[in-house]
């Protein structure tokens, strides 16, 4: 029997109310660092067993203990402090990370997360990292005399953070760049970048992208230096299948089959077409499930929900095509 | 030589006291405060903004833009026959607006910032500038909707944005500027701009300005600079090849010179900013220059807007002082 359709997420979960209310404590020091990681240890072990019992292959830890993507890795590193609030759109606003002198780790970031998440399960979990590109793309710099220069210190930093998973034992590891289709003219060199980090690594390597005109940089996502690409494919329709369909592409599809923006959970059914138009495309030993995108903007609720379609779809198509 | 901004402003003041635009938007979407309440909030930022303004030394100002969510659906709101759809980025920034789609064949129905403009006139020592997202980028930034060709879509913007241009000058605006910078994007597009650009100035006779950021003018740069407006803004940090293109600029233009880079908190020194006027000024003379920062500056956290603008305003005096 073929082997394959393994099924994964794409990175964050949604945080419990009792998670979110301590952060805005710690804010105020009426909550200590220590308490604050007791209550995410115990979220992170909650999805663990969520994403056990839905009976999903690869895991992930949720991110229970990071808010911002890039201003995480900001707050851990050298080098960066946050700027004041800044507009992201209506009245939404965030505080961006500011490089003010020469980034980099002073010990390792995410190892420890990695370890206690992987300790609670003897399911693989992802080792996940927010890509160069994306850090120097969101944050000001006050310092690196060109983007160039900024980036590849981050790719280095990265590339010792991603090192130090791969030794610990994780067999993937996810490099998340969804800026990177921004500036088509900047692919070159945020490949480059992106290859500073996965060289030489010993784990599956893999990049989640998202927003942008895939179409215009395809050719480029498809050489990307990772062994896998992760898409947001439920919410375009699965048109981007077609850019597969019309490129050579000789990595492994981890495809979105359900969309994060919406409410709404889609039907086993729905699911099933999805991944049936996957395979069209790629055998099932190259073509992996999982949300389009990270679920925190989700409830709980609505989370497991799709996640537990998403599941029983994967199931179903497997049985029907004799999938191992 | 007058100094100006391209139009946005930080929405949020770090400083205690002052008025909040952000948790009058929620308390007013939670239904705690009416939208009475919650334009006197505006108001209130309003004022605040242009003494801003004002006190770090702009000749030329505008209301901050507080009042908009966006460029786009500012305008598309105010217009008959667009609908207003999810969230997508603007250009290359880690900013987002919401999609309008013409969902009829759109129409004029009244004018939409003249309230604003009249209030920031009412309320300025300074002369204002009116700003209006120009017909191509609004087409461009728009879904296509109900029209079959981008063209048809700019052609019917044309007459509505152009009697939003003649109320805004009636209520004193001191320029009529549109915002352009999606022609940079797709500079194959220039005829249907051109046009686009005639139809919508015309029978204005306050002067105009075409405002382009985000790149370089080149490929377009001599049409561009035969455009029947006054001023035309060029951004010189995203576009430094612009220093080279403005050779051409003809005599009886003003240039709007965006050197302050609008996007990253980096102050530049005053040093550099009177060497870039020093710069120019060798084929633009100085009195004809329109000094700003390189684009809105809705980008930065308010501190760093003060600081560029007050920044700006010295370099001109050094620059001046040079020339003396
Ligand atoms: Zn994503």
């Amino acid at each position: 029997m073929t082997r394959g359709l393994l099924t994964t997420a794409v990175g964050s979960y949604p945080k419990p109310e009792y998670v979110l209310r301590a952060r805005a404590r710690v804010a105020r020091g009426e909550v200590s660092p220590k308490e604050m990681e007791e209550l995410e240890k115990r979220a992170t072990a909650h999805w663990i067993r969520i994403q056990e019992e839905l009976g999903m292959d690869i895991l992930v830890d949720g991110e229970m203990y990071r808010g911002d993507m890039v201003a995480y890795f900001a707050e851990n590193w050298e080098g960066f402090t946050t700027s004041g609030l800044v507009r992201s759109y209506g009245n939404r606003y965030y505080r961006k990370p500011v490089a003010v002198g020469p980034v980099g780790r002073s010990r390792p970031t995410t190892l420890e997360w990695w370890r206690y998440a992987q300790s609670l399960t003897p399911r693989p979990v992802k080792g996940m990292l927010t890509g160069p590109y994306t850090i120097v793309d969101w944050s000001f710099n006050e310092y690196y005399p060109t983007r160039e220069a900024f980036l590849m210190e981050v790719a280095r930093a990265v590339h010792d953070e991603a090192v130090d998973l791969a030794k610990a034992g994780a067999e993937y590891i996810q490099i998340d760049e969804p800026a990177i289709s921004t500036r088509p003219e900047e692919m070159e060199m945020a490949a480059r970048a992106l290859a500073v980090v996965t060289r030489g690594l010993e784990a599956f390597t893999i990049t989640h992208v998202c927003y942008g005109d895939f179409a215009a940089v395809f050719p480029q996502l498809a050489a990307l230096p990772v062994d896998m690409l992760d898409l947001e494919t439920a919410n375009s329709n699965y048109n981007l299948l077609d850019l597969i369909r019309q490129h050579s592409f000789g990595k492994c599809l981890s495809m979105g089959v359900v969309d994060v923006h919406h409410h709404e959970t889609e039907s086993v059914e729905q699911v099933k077409e999805g991944i049936r138009k996957g395979l069209e495309v790629l055998s099932p030993e190259r073509l992996y499930i999982d949300p389009d995108c990270g679920l925190k903007t989700r409830t709980e609720e609505e989370s497991v929900a799709k996640l537990r379609v998403m599941v029983a779809a994967v199931r179903e198509v497997k049985e029907e095509l004799g999938i191992e | 030589m007058i100094t100006t901004v391209v139009g946005s402003y930080p929405k949020l003041s770090p400083d205690a006291g002052a008025p909040s635009l952000r948790a009058a938007i929620s308390r007013h979407d939670a239904g705690r405060i009416t939208v009475e309440e919650l334009r006197r909030v505006e108001d209130d930022v309003t004022r605040e903004v242009i003494q801003e303004q004002i006190d770090a030394g702009i000749d030329l100002i505008t209301d901050g833009q507080i009042r908009r969510d966006d460029g786009q659906t500012y305008f598309a709101r105010g217009i008959k026959g667009f609908t207003i759809n999810g969230l997508i980025r603007y250009f290359d920034t880690n900013t987002y607006y919401r999609h309008p789609i013409p969902e009829r064949r759109l129409e004029w129905q009244g004018a939409i910032g003249v309230g604003d403009l009249e209030f920031a006139v009412a309320h300025s020592a300074r002369p204002v500038k009116g700003v209006i997202t120009g017909p191509y980028t609004l087409a461009r930034l728009s879904q296509m909707g109900c029209y079959r060709d981008l063209r048809s879509l700019v052609m019917d913007l044309v007459p509505i944005l152009n009697r939003e241009a003649l109320a805004l000058q009636q209520a004193g605006a001191e320029v009529v500027q549109f915002d352009e910078p999606a022609i940079l994007q797709h500079k194959d597009d220039f005829d249907l701009f051109a046009e686009a650009v005639e139809g919508v100035t015309r029978g204005v006779t306050a002067r105009t300005a075409v405002y382009t950021y985000f790149r370089d003018v080149s490929g377009i740069h001599s049409r561009l600079f035969q455009l029947p407006v006054d001023i035309i803004g060029l951004d010189f940090v995203a576009g430094p090849a612009n220093y080279d293109l403005v050779r051409d600029f003809p005599p009886d233009k003003m240039l709007g010179f965006g050197i302050v880079d609008a996007r990253n908190t980096c102050l530049e020194t005053v040093e550099e900013i009177a060497s870039a006027i020093g710069r120019v000024s060798r084929v633009v003379s100085p009195d004809r220059l329109h000094v700003n920062p390189s684009c809105g500056l809705d980008f930065l956290p308010r501190k760093s807007a003060r600081a560029k603008l007050a920044r700006l305003v010295d370099g001109v005096r050094r620059a001046q002082e040079v020339r003396s």
